[in-house]
C-alpha cells in the first residue's frame, strides 16, 4: 500500500470501475472529472478543454445524461467526464448520486470543481463536501470577469491554501485561465502537488463520536481507505450505496484495487 | 357496411347524450381513486382474516415495545371486533405458533415477533415515504400505511426505504425496525411527567387513537420540536413548542413522548417566518419547521438555508407566490409554503447595504 | 476467512444501526450547517467587497419588470408569441423549397428510375410511394419550424428568461398540483411534443416530472398547427361572413391552443389529486443572472442537441408508416382495398362521434408524425370516394396548392362544418405521434405511464367529440 505515493506518475482512478460506470477507457492516461454547482459555466470549462461543444444550459438540472471528451497534454491523455451540476451531494437526488457515484466509485485521478467567483460561499458548500470524498483536486474559480464588474476581490492564494488545493482564477468564456488550469490538473494527476483537502469537523460531539467510532471499525476492515470518516457519515446517513459496497466489500476495492490492476 | 353499427346513427340525439353522460359518470367511479368501484374491490378482495391477524399480532408487539400487559379485552378494543371474534383470533394465532398465553396475558412467541416487527417495518416505512415524498395530508398517512402494510412485500418495502436513505424513525418518531428485526430499545418519558421549568425535545407523537392525534397535530405539534415547560397545574400542563404556548390535559400529554434537552436556553418566543418577509427587507435565518421534512427540507439547505444564513427578500412573481430571496449571492424563488416553514430574525436594513 | 469478512461487514453495518438511533433523526442538519458554517468563515477570509455589484443591481432592475405585476404577463404573451410567430411565418419558404424538392422534383425521378430498371410496381409503389414519400413528407414538414423554434428557444433559455416565465407562472401551476416548470415543457411542446417531454427532466420531483410529460400532448404542436389553419379556413371561416372569415377562423385555431392549455391544467389537476396524489412539493428555483447567450453554439448545439434529434426518430417512424399507407391503399381484398374495407366498417361508428371513418384510419395510419395526416386524409378520401382525376395514384399521399380544392375534395367525401369542428378537437385530443410515445417510454422507463399518456386523450378527444356532435344535433337539427 505504502508505494502507491512513491509512484509519481501512476494515475489513480480505478479503471474496473470506470469501465462499470460505463467510461470508454482506451488510450487513457488520466481521468479528470468536472463538477460543480448549476450555472457556474461548468459546461463552458469542459467545451474549452475538450474543444467539444456540449450546450451550456441556464439551468440548474441540465447536464442529466454524463457527457465525456478529452484532450492531450505533455504527452499524456485525459480523459474528461462532465458531472451534473449539483448544489450538493448529500441529498438523494439522481443528479447527486451520479455526481457522487462517480468520484466515490471511478476515483478520478482530478476533480476539478468549477466555482463561481461571484458566490463562493455558496460554492465553497459543494467544494468542501467534494474534499470530504477526494483528496485530488483542483478549483477552478470561474466567472472572474464578473467578479471583477461586480467589485469583488478574491485571494486565490489564501482560499488555496484554505483548502489545501490549487486554486485556478478564470473566465472559461475568455478562455483566461485555461493554461493555467490545465497545468494544475497535469500537477495533481502526477503527484507533484500533493493535496491537504480541507476536512470539515460536525459541531455536534455526540456525531463526531458515532463517526469515529464507526470509523475505527472500518479502518479495521477496509485499511487505506482516503475517507474513512466520510464513508462513516454516509453509512450514518443510511446511503444505500454505501452500504451495499460495504455488504459486498466493494469498498475494499476502493483502496486496495489500484494496485492490482495498474501492477 | 357494418351494418350493426348503422343502428348508433339511428339513435336520437337526446337519448345518445343522456347515454353517453351516464357513461362518462360510470367510468369515472369505476377509475376513480379512493371510493371508485376498481379501487373497493380491490379493498374487498384482500384477505381481511389475514388483516386482522396481522393488526394483532401488531398490537400485541405495541405492548410488548412499552411493557404493558395485554389481556383479551385491550386487544378485542384495540382491533374494534367483539370479545367472541378475538377469542377466536387468538386461538388461530396460538395453533399458528405465533403467541403464547399465561395467566390471561398474550405474548409473543420468537416466530410471531418477527413476524409482527415486519409489519410494522413496512407500516411506518409507508408512514416516512408519505410524510416525505408525497405531501399527503398528515392525518391521512396512519390510515394509509395500515392498508399498505398487509399488501407490500418486505422485499418493496426494503426497496423503498433505500430510496429514502433507509430512515430509522417514522414522521411520529418511533424507530423503524431493521430488515433483520433489530430494534432499540424504548427511549423517553411522557410529556405529562415533566416538571415546571424543564426543557425538552418531543421525540415521538403517538398517532393512534386517530381523535387524540388530530387535536395535537391541530396545535401544530412534531417530532423535533422544543418544548419548555412553563405552568404545571392538576391535571393540565402549560408549555412552549417552539415558542407557541400550548395548554393540554394530563391524557393529552401522556401521547407525547419527550427526551430531556441539552442545550440552549429555550425558545419562548415564536420567530416569524420567510413568509412574512417584504421585498427590500432583510433577515437572519434561524432554523427550518421541523414540520418541513425529507427532500424538502434538503432542498432548502442546499439553498444555503440553515441558521446564521442572511436572506432578503427582493420581489415577488407577477402571480404574487413565489417570491425572489436574495441568499448567498443567489436569487431564488421560493414558495409561500415553503418560506412559512422557515423561521426568521428580521434584520434593519440600513440606506447604506440597500444600496450595497 | 471469505465469511469472517462478511460477518465483520454486517457488524458495521448494524452498529452503524444502533448508533442512529442513538442520534435521533435531525444529524443531517448538524452536518450541512457545520459545513455552510466553514464555507462562510473561508469566504470572510478570501472574498473582499470593494465597491457596488453592478452586474447584480442591472440584473435586480430587469427582474423587477420582467417579474412585476402589470408588465410580467404581457411581456412573456409577447415574447412567446413573437417567437411563434417568427417560427410560423420562417419555415414557410424552407418548408415549400424542400417539398418542391423531395416531393415534386425527387420523387418523380425516383419512380421513373424504379420503372427504368424494371422494378416491379408494388415494389417501387412501397419503397416510393410509400417509405421515400412519407419520409420526405416528414421533413420537408417538420424540419424547417424546428430549426427556428429551437435555436430561438434556446436563446430565450440561455439569455436566463425562461426560469423567470416558470417564475411568474409558478402560482397557476401549483394550484393544479404541478411545478411552474412545466409552463416551459408545455411551451417547448408547442414546438414538439417529443422535446417538451424531453425538457421536462429539468423538473427534479418525480410526481411532477410524471404530470408535465402525461399532460404535455395537450400543447398543440408544430404538426397540429397546418391542420388546425387549414380546417378552420375552410369550414369555420367559410361558414363565417367574408369580411370577418380570417378573423373568425384565427380565432378558431388560438381558441383550440388555448383549449390544449386548460386541458393541461385541468388533467394536472386531476392526476395530482387521484393517482398521483400529494400536494405540490418542494419548489426553489433558481433564477441565474442574465448572461449574452453564444449565438453561435447555441444555433449549433440547439440543431444537433434537439433538431436532428427529434427529426431521426420521426424519420425511424415515418419509414414503416408509409409502408403500411401504401399496402392498406392497395392490398386488395374481393373488390376493395383494405382501407376501403376499414372505411366503410368503421363510418358510422365514426359518424356517431362525428368524425367519419377516413380520419379514423388516418390518426391511425399517420401515427408517426401529425404532419402527414392531411395528406393521408385527401389520399383516402379520393381513395374512398373513387374520385377521378384528382390526387397522384392509389396509395400515394399528396397535398393540393389550392385551398378551393382542398375543401371540394373533403366536401365530397362529405365533411360539414361540424365535422370540421370535431376534427379540429380531435387533432388536439388525440394520442401523440409514434416519436413522442416512444420518447414518453424512454423518459419515464414504464409501461403504463406510457400507456396513460396515449390513451388518455384519446378517450377525452372522444368524449369531447361525441358531446359536441350530439348536442349539435339537437341545436341545429
Amino acid at each position: 500500500m505504502s508505494n502507491q505515493h512513491n509512484c509519481e506518475n501512476c494515475p489513480v482512478h480505478h479503471r474496473e470501475n470506470l469501465i462499470r460506470l460505463g467510461i470508454a477507457m482506451d488510450r487513457v492516461d488520466y481521468v479528470v472529472a468536472l463538477a460543480g454547482n448549476p450555472n457556474t459555466g461548468k459546461s463552458t470549462v469542459f467545451n474549452n478543454l475538450t474543444g467539444l461543444r456540449q450546450h451550456t444550459g441556464n439551468w440548474p438540472g441540465k447536464t442529466v445524461a454524463r457527457a465525456e471528451g478529452g484532450y492531450s497534454w505533455g504527452e499524456k491523455r485525459y480523459k474528461v467526464v462532465d458531472l451534473p451540476g449539483t448544489y450538493s451531494l448529500l441529498s438523494t437526488s439522481t443528479d447527486e448520486e451520479v455526481a457522487r457515484d462517480f468520484i466515490l466509485f471511478g476515483r478520478p485521478d482530478v476533480t476539478v470543481i468549477v466555482a463561481d467567483a461571484t458566490r463562493l460561499e455558496r460554492n465553497l458548500n459543494l467544494a468542501l463536501q467534494i474534499l470530504e470524498i477526494t483528496d485530488r483536486a483542483v478549483l477552478c474559480l470561474n466567472l472572474m470577469d464578473e467578479a471583477r464588474r461586480n467589485n469583488l476581490e478574491i485571494d486565490a492564494r489564501n482560499l488555496s491554501k484554505e483548502l489545501g488545493i490549487p486554486v485556478i482564477p478564470a473566465a472559461a468564456r475568455q478562455r483566461e485561465g485555461m493554461p493555467e488550469l490545465i497545468a494544475a490538473i497535469e500537477e495533481v494527476a502526477s503527484g507533484a502537488y500533493v493535496c491537504k483537502p480541507r476536512r470539515v469537523k460536525s459541531q455536534s460531539a455526540k456525531l463526531n463520536h458515532a463517526i469515529s467510532t464507526l470509523a475505527g471499525k472500518l479502518a479495521a476492515d477496509f485499511p487505506g481507505l482516503p475517507n474513512l470518516n466520510w464513508v462513516a457519515l454516509r453509512l450514518l446517513e443510511g446511503d444505500q450505496s454505501i452500504i451495499e459496497a460495504v455488504r459486498s466489500g466493494d469498498l475494499g476495492r476502493l483502496s486496495s484495487g489500484v494496485l492490482s490492476t495498474s501492477a | 357496411m357494418n351494418t350493426g353499427a348503422l343502428i348508433l346513427l339511428a339513435i336520437a340525439p337526446g337519448t345518445a347524450l343522456l347515454t353517453g353522460f351516464l357513461t362518462v359518470v360510470l367510468l369515472v367511479w369505476a377509475f376513480w381513486p379512493k371510493n371508485g368501484l376498481i379501487a373497493v374491490l380491490n379493498r374487498a378482495r384482500m384477505n381481511s382474516q389475514r388483516v386482522l391477524l396481522e393488526d394483532a399480532l401488531k398490537f400485541l408487539y405495541d405492548c410488548e415495545y412499552k411493557r404493558e400487559a395485554c389481556g383479551l379485552h385491550s386487544i378485542a378494543g384495540n382491533l374494534h371486533v367483539s370479545s367472541d371474534t378475538a377469542t377466536k383470533l387468538l386461538d388461530r394465532l396460538r395453533t399458528m405458533g405465533l403467541i403464547s398465553l399465561d395467566e390471561q396475558n398474550f405474548h409473543l412467541t420468537d416466530t410471531g415477533r418477527s413476524y409482527a416487527l415486519r409489519i410494522i417495518r413496512v407500516h411506518r416505512i409507508w408512514e416516512r415515504y408519505l410524510a416525505d415524498e408525497t405531501g399527503i395530508g398528515q392525518m391521512e398517512w396512519h390510515g394509509e400505511a395500515d392498508r399498505r402494510e398487509h399488501m407490500m412485500s418486505p422485499e418493496a418495502a426494503d426497496a423503498l426505504a433505500a430510496q429514502m436513505g433507509n430512515p430509522v424513525f417514522d414522521p411520529h418518531g418511533d424507530p423503524i425496525p431493521t430488515a433483520e428485526g433489530q430494534m432499540p430499545d424504548h427511549k423517553g418519558q411522557p410529556l405529562s411527567t415533566l416538571q415546571e421549568g424543564s426543557i425538552a425535545r418531543i421525540i415521538h407523537i403517538e398517532d393512534e387513537p386517530h381523535t387524540i392525534y388530530e387535536q395535537l397535530a391541530a396545535l401544530g405539534l412534531y417530532p423535533g420540536m422544543q418544548v419548555y415547560v412553563l405552568d404545571v397545574t392538576d391535571g393540565t400542563i402549560t408549555f412552549a413548542a417552539d415558542g407557541e404556548e400550548c395548554v393540554l390535559t394530563a391524557m393529552f400529554a401522556s401521547a407525547i413522548t419527550v427526551e430531556p434537552f441539552e442545550g440552549n436556553a429555550p425558545v419562548t418566543a415564536r420567530h416569524p417566518t420567510l413568509a412574512s418577509l417584504e421585498p427590500g427587507e432583510e433577515a437572519e435565518v434561524v432554523g427550518i419547521s421541523p414540520n418541513c421534512r425529507g427532500q424538502q427540507r434538503r432542498r432548502l439547505m442546499d439553498m444555503g438555508i440553515v441558521p446564521g444564513t442572511r436572506v432578503k427578500a427582493e420581489f415577488r412573481s407577477a402571480s404574487g407566490d413565489p417570491v425572489g430571496y436574495r441568499i448567498l449571492g443567489t436569487t431564488i424563488g421560493i414558495r409561500r409554503k415553503q418560506a412559512e416553514q422557515v423561521f426568521i430574525k428580521k434584520l434593519e436594513t440600513t440606506a447604506h447595504e440597500q444600496s450595497a | 476467512m471469505e465469511k469472517k469478512t462478511q460477518n465483520n461487514h454486517e457488524d458495521i453495518l448494524s452498529l452503524a444501526n444502533k448508533l442512529r438511533w442513538d442520534q435521533g433523526g435531525a444529524f443531517h442538519d448538524t452536518v450541512i450547517e457545520s459545513i455552510y458554517a466553514e464555507a462562510a468563515r473561508i469566504a470572510r477570509k478570501t472574498v473582499q467587497q470593494t465597491g457596488t455589484p453592478n452586474a447584480y443591481n442591472l440584473d435586480l432592475r430587469i427582474d423587477r419588470i420582467l417579474t412585476s405585476r402589470w408588465l410580467g404577463f404581457p411581456i412573456m404573451f409577447l415574447m412567446l408569441a413573437l417567437v411563434f410567430w417568427i417560427t410560423v411565418s420562417g419555415a414557410n419558404y424552407p418548408s415549400g423549397l424542400l417539398a418542391g424538392l423531395l416531393i415534386d422534383t425527387l420523387h418523380p425521378i425516383l419512380k421513373n428510375g424504379a420503372t427504368s430498371i424494371g422494378m416491379p410496381w408494388w415494389l417501387s409503389g412501397v419503397l416510393v410511394d410509400g417509405a421515400y414519400l412519407s419520409m420526405a413528407w416528414v421533413i420537408a414538414v417538420m424540419l424547417p419550424p424546428m430549426a427556428i423554434f429551437f435555436p430561438l428557444f434556446t436563446l430565450l433559455e440561455d439569455l436566463g428568461y425562461l426560469p423567470r416565465v416558470a417564475f411568474n407562472m409558478d402560482n397557476l401551476f401549483r394550484k393544479a398540483g404541478a411545478h411552474g416548470k412545466q409552463a416551459l415543457t408545455m411551451s417547448m411542446g408547442f414546438g414538439c411534443n417529443a422535446a417538451g417531454v424531453i425538457a421536462a427532466r429539468v423538473i427534479d420531483s418525480p410526481r411532477e416530472r410524471l404530470i408535465a410529460i402525461i399532460t404535455n400532448n395537450f400543447s398543440l404542436c408544430n404538426g397540429r398547427w397546418p391542420t388546425q389553419i387549414l380546417i378552420a379556413t375552410i369550414f369555420i371561416g367559410g361558414a363565417a361572413p367574408a369580411y370577418l372569415a380570417g378573423v373568425v377562423s384565427a380565432g378558431a385555431v388560438v381558441g383550440i391552443a388555448v383549449l390544449g392549455i386548460f386541458l393541461s391544467l385541468v388533467v394536472s389537476w386531476g392526476l395530482s389529486k387521484s393517482v398521483l396524489r400529494g400536494e405540490a412539493s418542494a419548489f426553489s428555483l433558481e433564477l441565474p443572472p442574465y448572461r449574452p447567450p453564444q449565438i453561435l453554439q447555441t444555433l449549433y448545439t440547439s440543431l444537433i442537441d434537439r433538431t436532428i434529434f427529434v427529426l431521426w426518430r420521426a424519420i425511424v417512424f415515418a419509414l414503416p408508416a408509409g409502408i403500411v399507407i401504401w399496402l392498406v391503399a392497395n392490398v386488395r381484398i374481393g373488390d376493395l382495398s383494405l382501407a376501403e374495407h376499414f372505411i366503410h366498417w368503421v363510418d358510422p361508428v365514426a359518424m356517431f362521434f362525428g368524425l367519419n371513418g377516413v380520419i379514423f384510419l388516418a390518426y391511425i395510419i399517420a401515427i408517426p408524425a401529425n404532419e402527414i395526416v392531411i395528406p393521408t386524409v385527401l389520399m383516402l378520401t379520393v381513395l374512398s370516394t373513387g374520385m377521378a382525376g384528382v390526387g397522384s395514384g392509389t396509395g400515394v399521399m399528396f397535398e393540393l396548392d389550392s385551398i378551393a380544392g382542398t375543401e371540394n375534395i373533403l366536401r365530397s367525401g362529405g365533411w360539414t362544418l361540424l365535422t370540421g369542428v370535431n376534427l379540429m378537437l380531435f387533432s388536439l385530443l388525440h394520442n401523440p405521434c409514434s416519436t413522442t410515445i416512444y420518447t414518453i417510454y424512454k423518459e419515464t422507463n414504464s409501461l403504463k405511464w406510457t400507456l396513460v399518456s396515449t390513451i388518455l386523450p384519446i378517450v377525452m378527444g372522444l368524449i369531447i367529440c361525441f358531446f359536441t356532435t350530439q348536442l349539435w344535433r339537437i341545436v341545429v337539427g
